[in-house]
């Protein structure tokens, strides 16, 4: 669990409060229950999505589907390296539309992870923890990425043409 | 798994800040050589500081990628024989990748 990410919903939790205090009758009713009985404590699902925790899980996210894509580059790689016949084979897949949807969103992945990162590396050195600084930083880090994702992916397209 | 977290925190944040300048040259070197057939990436791969900073790349970013895959298999993995399991396949898989890949650019190099 992300530290960070804990705090900020704690935060968020004490601002804007959801849960009140159930009336004794219902506390009484709770406390002849067996454990077992017991209504189970609110979870994941319950909550509004915040922006918070979305980034948080997205980071996490973005990071697996990096982990994946550095397997697709070793691959790409060892074709370069020992097999024509494979690197001809890797480049059509590239070429291909799911092979520009993959590398779309691996763009989209690397800079979300990249930006989200480096906020993370700042609130590690204890900046930009107050909410308000939070949420601006979040959304600049969404932006960011989906423009420099669809830049990189333009440049792309433009280099490809012009070469 | 309490044990080595202050080194673990500390390696996830160190092999990050690597990355940032070396992913960055890589977005970049894969851009400009869009479109370009297997003798112009081993004429690029096989010169010598190209050739260490993608290696540089490849341990770092396996590193990274152990460390992170990790915490998520420790956060969703609870049966301890699978959870051993899975740990153990991260790092053996993470290892072979890597060294798939540093194969791999010690071949362009030696071609190169």
């Amino acid at each position: 669990m992300c530290v960070a990410h804990a705090a900020l919903t704690a935060a968020e939790g004490g601002s804007k409060p959801t849960l009140r205090l159930a009336s004794p009758r219902v506390i009484e009713g709770f406390l002849r229950m067996t454990p077992a009985e017991r209504p189970l404590s609110p979870h994941l699902q319950i909550y509004k999505p915040q922006l918070t925790s979305v980034l948080s899980i997205a980071n996490r996210g973005t990071g697996l589907a990096l982990s994946i894509g550095a397997v697709f580059i070793v691959a790409w790689l060892a074709a370069a390296a020992w097999s024509g016949g494979a690197f001809a084979l890797a480049q059509a897949f590239w070429g291909s539309l799911i092979g520009q949807l993959f590398l779309l969103g691996w763009s989209f992945s690397f800079y979300f992870h990249l930006l989200n990162g480096i906020r993370h590396l700042a609130w590690d050195s204890g900046f930009g923890l107050d909410l308000k600084t939070t949420y601006a930083t979040g959304w600049s880090v969404v932006v960011l990425s989906l423009l420099l994702a669809v830049a990189t992916f333009a440049a792309g397209l433009a280099l490809r043409g012009g070469a | 798994m309490s044990r080595g977290a202050v080194r673990h925190w500390r390696a996830e944040r160190i092999s990050a800040l690597a990355l940032i300048p070396l992913t960055l040259w890589f977005v970049v070197s894969i851009l400009s050589h869009l479109g370009a057939d297997r003798a112009q990436i081993q004429g690029w791969l096989g010169r010598p500081i190209p050739a260490l900073l993608a290696a540089a790349l490849v341990i770092v970013t396996f590193y990274h990628s152990a460390l992170g895959v990790r915490v998520v298999i420790e956060d969703y993995v609870h049966a301890p024989a699978r959870l051993r399991a899975l740990l153990s396949l991260n790092v053996v898989a993470s290892w072979l990748l890597a060294l798939l890949a540093l194969g791999a650019i010690a071949t362009l190099v030696v071609a190169g």
